[in-house]
């Protein structure tokens, strides 16, 4: 225990260095994946056989295990080793996860809210933006807090494809058989993941809207 | 493309593929046989509260990374493929667990008070009224834990436990495309195959009565 905390002092601008590529990292897939899926998520929950079609291929992505994704991009010229072809698989990996929360947020807003408000003669775009997606907030970030935890874990596995990243800790400890190396990647990441879920939770929470609160807890 | 090399990288295959599979059913088994009695145990009437503070924990770890796990296990378990059974063991539980214990909580206490009405057993009550309709959400949660597994499974080459890892690992270090793309594919392949096989036994045992709620 001693050997790993000191480990980590003497290491410790190395261990910073690699945690900011981390970050840089799930925060640009986050980034881009937020531009990407929402529409997409909003898009599919208006037309029911391209739901099917998207959530199945989100499905289908989510199986491929990270290394195998990983390395396949590897393989293609244009994107080799390094940060475009971890970029795109964490966007991919985070496809499931937000699409599907979107779309289901959207879907479980409770059809007399919007029949309400059709009566109150919103168009649907007015409908769409007041009503189904304040609604629908709190799914929605379930989503992105899914997609932040598990980019952290995922994150590490783009060091065997050349991220610089607290993977590294991890892949260069195993064929070092450094332990205190290893050890120290395999905690700092976890309590990097628990820590994003816990205070994502929290903000998941305060999101829910007053009157939906009490319903929840049922 | 080289054609040499990928009809080299396919005739490994078949070996790494078999220790892959073994690797994903024994700890899916062994998983299964732990999880599945401590979900029962917690949603009895005695340790309810317990299980209310086991599913924090759980759900705290599910934000566990596969990779740390298998990291983890190298300077506990050591090399090879039993460590590395170790740690997809540790991988398979929580899921598992997490759904016996959502899905026993979800049976209708109505339901359960008329089974008991009926003169059934505490025993009967369980083997027949809750097992039977938390089954589709247990069959989920062995579903989620078999693709995790899977996925988990090609990390095992670096702690030695083989598998398709290897050949996806050997294709990186030598940047063989042709490796890597089968390596990588069946491994994807198996993933699905899981998912598909899996989810349609859940079907499968979803009571008819409850498809249409849905």
């Amino acid at each position: 225990m001693s050997n790993l905390l000191k480990y980590m002092v003497e290491n410790a601008s190395i261990i910073l260095d690699y945690a900011s590529t981390h970050f840089s990292l799930i925060f640009s897939a986050v980034a881009i994946s937020l531009v990407l899926w929402i529409p997409l998520g909003i898009l599919i929950s208006r037309n029911e056989r391209l739901a099917s079609i998207v959530l199945g291929i989100a499905n289908t992505i989510f199986c491929i295990p990270s290394l195998a994704l990983f390395s396949v991009f590897v393989t293609i010229p244009f994107f080799g080793l390094g940060r475009p072809s971890s970029l795109l698989a964490l966007v991919l990996y985070a496809m499931m996860p937000m699409v599907i929360n979107v779309y289901q947020g959207i879907k479980v807003v409770d059809k007399s809210v919007i029949e309400a408000a059709k009566g109150m003669g919103m168009n649907s775009r007015r409908i769409l933006r007041e009503i189904q997606l304040p609604l629908a907030a709190p799914v929605m970030f379930a989503g992105i807090r899914i997609t932040v935890v598990m980019a952290t874990g995922i994150a590490a596995i783009a060091a065997y494809i050349g991220e610089r990243n607290l993977g590294r800790l991890i892949t260069e400890g195993l064929t070092r058989y450094h332990v205190e190396m290893i050890l120290s990647g395999a905690i700092l990441i976890p309590l990097i993941a628990i820590l994003f879920d816990t205070v994502l939770g929290a903000v998941e929470r305060m999101l829910v809207p007053k009157g939906l609160k009490v319903s929840r807890s049922k | 493309m080289n054609w040499e090399r990928f009809l080299d990288a396919l005739s490994r295959v078949p070996h790494e593929l078999s220790i892959h599979v073994i690797m994903v059913l024994i700890s899916l088994a062994v998983a299964i046989a732990i999880s599945l009695p401590i979900g029962v145990i917690l949603t009895r009437p005695r340790f309810r509260k317990m299980g209310a503070l086991v599913m924090n924990i759980l759900n705290l770890f599910q934000a566990f990374p596969g990779m740390a796990i298998i990291a983890l296990t190298m300077p506990v378990l050591g090399m090879g493929l039993k460590p590395a059974i170790g740690a997809l063991v540790v991988q398979a539980l929580l899921p598992i667990a997490r759904n016996t214990i959502a899905g026993l909580y979800g049976v209708d206490p109505n339901t359960k008070e008329a089974a008991q009405g009926m003169g059934m057993s505490e025993r009967k009550v369980l083997f027949e009224v809750e097992l039977p309709l938390a089954m589709p959400v247990i069959l989920a949660g062995i579903r989620t834990s078999a693709v995790y597994v899977v996925s988990v499974g090609t990390l095992a080459a670096y702690i030695g436990g083989g598998g398709l890892g290897d050949i996806i690992v050997a294709g990186l270090n030598m940047l063989w495309a042709e490796f890597i793309i089968v390596g990588a594919g069946f491994g994807a392949l198996l993933a699905i195959f899981f998912e598909r096989g899996l989810s349609y036994l859940e079907y499968k045992f979803t009571p008819p009565g409850f498809t249409i709620t849905k």
